[in-house]
């Protein structure tokens, strides 16, 4: 009985552990299939475009690949046209995301109001949603011609909407507002249907108006909603590509080039592996930075 | 996007393990090489088509399969297949894109591979036109040239006949001044003498540069290049700026037009003249309204009537298994007789002398004559053997020059921009 009693006195310390430990690989060997894809298919190109970042890899059959630390980090720092390409990246995901934001919001409130064919209009506002970027570019590419574009023969006038200086940032940002509009609108929906009815009718029991019922009822209601869409808004529009690809490939004179179109660039045609690879972890470090700020300050403000 | 991209070179490195494992043919079964063809024009498409059946059906051995590719994305598309090392083995592009590619070894060598019977039926300036560094301090020919394009000048008939100016020659052609009064005389209430499209502007400032001995790239004795703008250079772009912008005699809002754009309004005499290539006649003649009268003007002439040649190409990958085959192929594809059929199918001019002899090529009609005489002005353009030339127009020279037109800037800050930045894009393909 002493020995039976005692042994687990002395083996439990070292037991427990190990106890979870074969758990632990068990719950391990579980998760392998569904680790392996994730690691080879996400993972491993990460970590491989990362060490990129610090070779001059290029393409080229001759080419030989050293490492350089990081100079290529020196390198985009210097350079013009990095700098020019962030700017307009910047201005581009701001504003998508605000104005999609602003835009999403009034038509999730209004599909929220109780009207007639209310589940037909929902429906209708999915549509760009069920369509792929690069098809929207199309689309739009012919609206905005020209010549046979709808856009110019309804408002009467001659303006070459893509290849103007000074128009195509804009004209490719309203498409950018358009494409990402029925996502945020969805999440907005969800949110509102989740705001409590009895919160209004208590408020409404005050005598309070429809802008206050707005402003102390529902935007507090959807704070947490808005700060996660607008978040995942702003990552997805800042690692834009497709869209504008199609429309304008970055012209005219680069003025549409957001930052992934310089690195695809740099990458497929010039053939500098490497730096593109540095623009990737540049933009990476970027998109972290504001993120974190944006959101220590919403969550400082809630709590 | 990161992501992706990285996925994707990814991936391609995983293909380029596996792409040179595939079992060559054994030795009775047919060998099967690809031809990308960038062929556009419906005549052309069938022409290239055409050829490749001709082909399949005279040798059962060596199996063609035609590929479309497109002009908008080849260098993209080729780049990844090269890395993936599984490109077509048959390449068509132009000779400002072998350069690149040659000197990252991606293209064979077909110096002394080119069958003599071809290689005589081909002048040795258009030979010149792919010849490039191989990136290794050697010099190796990387394609075989078939079609040229010219810049020549389209106009209306009518309104040349009713204003009386002289009609050029290819022996005695407008110098530019000429050009300038003749396009000020045509220049009428709404109506322009001249449109300048120039959505893309650098090759065709670049080749008609020549015209005043302006080369744009200097080579230094230690092989360094660098960019150049001076009184030569200068001369061809102040004169296109003054048409728009002191003479008035060119429509501004052409500029942002494409090659093809300003067709409409040609048509309906808005410009009389436009400053195209060789293959622009094929749309006048398919578009034109019925009973439009036009003419082919021969080049400008400046100094000289020299241009800057850009020639089609058709290429063997260096990854290719059947070297010997595809060359083959080329051989037949190319032959005078159907560089006939290819240059009457995209309107462009043969390299074959051959072929430039056919009578298809001399007729009056259609202005080929005047087209087929241009050749004789075309040269070797030095931005052809520029390491770094794509970089430099796309990201320094278009966005100067379109502003330069636009007179936004002056032709001071142009040149100082094409020099200054240009010598940093320069600078990284010169490491």
């Amino acid at each position: 009985m002493t020995l039976t009693a005692d042994r687990p006195v002395r083996t439990a310390p070292p037991k427990k552990p190990r106890k979870g430990g074969r758990q632990g690989r068990e719950a391990l060997l579980l998760m392998l299939p569904a680790l392996v894809p994730v690691l080879v298919f996400s993972v491993g190109p990460l970590l491989y475009g990362i060490f990129l970042a610090f070779t001059d890899a290029r393409s080229g059959r001759n080419a030989v690949t050293s490492f350089v630390g990081l100079s290529n980090f020196g390198d985009l720092l210097s350079d013009g046209d990095f700098w020019a390409s962030f700017r307009i990246g910047m201005i581009w995901a701001v504003s998508v995301t605000v104005l999609q934001f602003l835009a999403s919001l009034g038509l999730a409130l209004l599909l929220n109001q109780e009207m007639r064919f209310r589940g037909f209009a929902r429906v209708l506002a999915m549509v760009p949603w069920a369509m792929p970027p690069v098809v929207i570019g199309l689309m739009w590419r012919l609206v905005y011609h020209p010549d046979a574009g709808i856009l110019n023969s309804m408002l009467g006038t001659e303006i070459d909407w893509l290849n103007d200086f000074s128009i195509a940032l804009p004209a490719v940002i309203v498409v950018g507002i358009w494409t990402g509009m029925p996502q945020t609108t969805v999440v907005l929906l969800a949110g509102l249907q989740g705001v409590p009815k009895e919160l209004y009718e208590a408020v409404e029991v005050d005598g309070a108006g429809v802008w206050r019922r707005f402003w102390n009822i529902t935007l507090p209601q959807l704070r947490p909603v808005i700060v996660a869409i607008t978040s995942l808004d702003f990552v997805w529009n800042i690692n834009q590509f497709g869209l504008v690809y199609v429309l304008t490939q970055g012209g005219p004179g680069g003025q549409t080039r957001l930052p992934m179109l310089f690195a695809y660039e740099e990458a497929f045609r010039y053939g500098f592996f490497g730096y593109a690879a540095t623009l990737g972890v540049a933009i990476v470090i970027v998109v972290l930075a504001v993120l974190g700020v944006y959101l220590w300050r919403q969550m400082r403000e809630a709590s | 996007m990161r992501k992706r991209v990285v996925l994707a070179a990814g991936l391609l490195v995983l293909a380029a393990g596996c792409g040179s494992e595939s079992p060559a043919a054994a030795p009775d079964e047919p060998v099967k090489i690809k031809f990308q063809s960038l062929a556009w024009q419906k005549e052309s498409i069938a022409a290239n088509k055409q050829l490749v059946e001709e082909w399949n059906k005279a040798n059962p051995k060596i199996q063609v399969e035609y590929i479309q590719g497109s002009w908008d994305n080849v260098n993209d598309q080729l780049v990844t297949s090269f890395e993936a090392g599984d490109p077509p083995d048959v390449i068509h592009d132009d000779s400002p894109a072998l350069s690149g590619f040659a000197n990252r070894g991606y293209l064979l060598d077909l110096t002394d591979k080119v069958p003599a019977e071809l290689k005589s039926d081909i002048p040795q300036a258009a030979w010149d036109t792919v010849t490039f560094g191989d990136g290794k301090g050697g010099q190796g020919v990387y394609g075989v040239p078939f079609l040229q394009e010219s810049q020549v000048i389209i106009g209306n008939k009518k309104l040349l006949d009713k204003a009386g100016v002289r009609v050029p020659t290819p022996d005695s052609p407008w110098t530019w001044d000429e050009f300038a009064e003749i396009s000020k005389k045509l220049t009428k209430g709404d109506s322009y003498g001249v449109a300048w499209p120039m959505k893309s502007p650098v090759n065709k400032v670049l080749n008609l540069g020549l015209n005043f001995g302006g080369t744009f790239f200097q080579t230094d004795a230690a092989g360094k290049t660098t960019v150049k703008v001076g009184a030569e250079e200068r001369e061809v772009l102040q004169r296109i700026h003054d048409q728009l912008h002191k003479d008035k005699s060119a429509d501004p809002s052409a500029l942002g037009m494409g090659s093809a754009d300003p067709l409409p309004g040609f048509y309906a005499g808005k410009y009389a003249m436009l400053p195209v290539g060789v293959y622009l006649r094929q749309q006048v003649v398919e578009q034109a309204p019925d009973g439009f009268e036009w003419i082919t003007l021969p080049p400008l002439k400046g100094a000289t009537a020299e241009q800057g040649a850009v020639s089609q190409t058709l290429s063997v990958a260096t990854d290719s298994k059947y070297p010997e085959q595809s060359l083959k192929f080329i051989s037949f594809f190319l032959n005078g007789p159907n560089q006939v059929k290819l240059a009457k199918g995209d309107w462009l001019l043969p390299t074959s002398v051959k072929a430039a002899g056919d009578p298809a090529m001399t007729t009056e009609e259609n202005g080929w004559n005047v087209a087929t005489a241009s050749v004789k002005n075309l040269v070797v353009a030095p931005f052809l053997k520029v390491n770094g030339f794509d970089e430099w127009k796309s990201k320094v020279a278009t966005p100067a020059l379109q502003q330069y037109f636009a007179n936004k800037i002056t032709l001071d800050e142009t040149a100082k921009k094409l020099v200054d930045e240009g010598n940093k894009v320069l600078e990284r393909y010169n490491k």
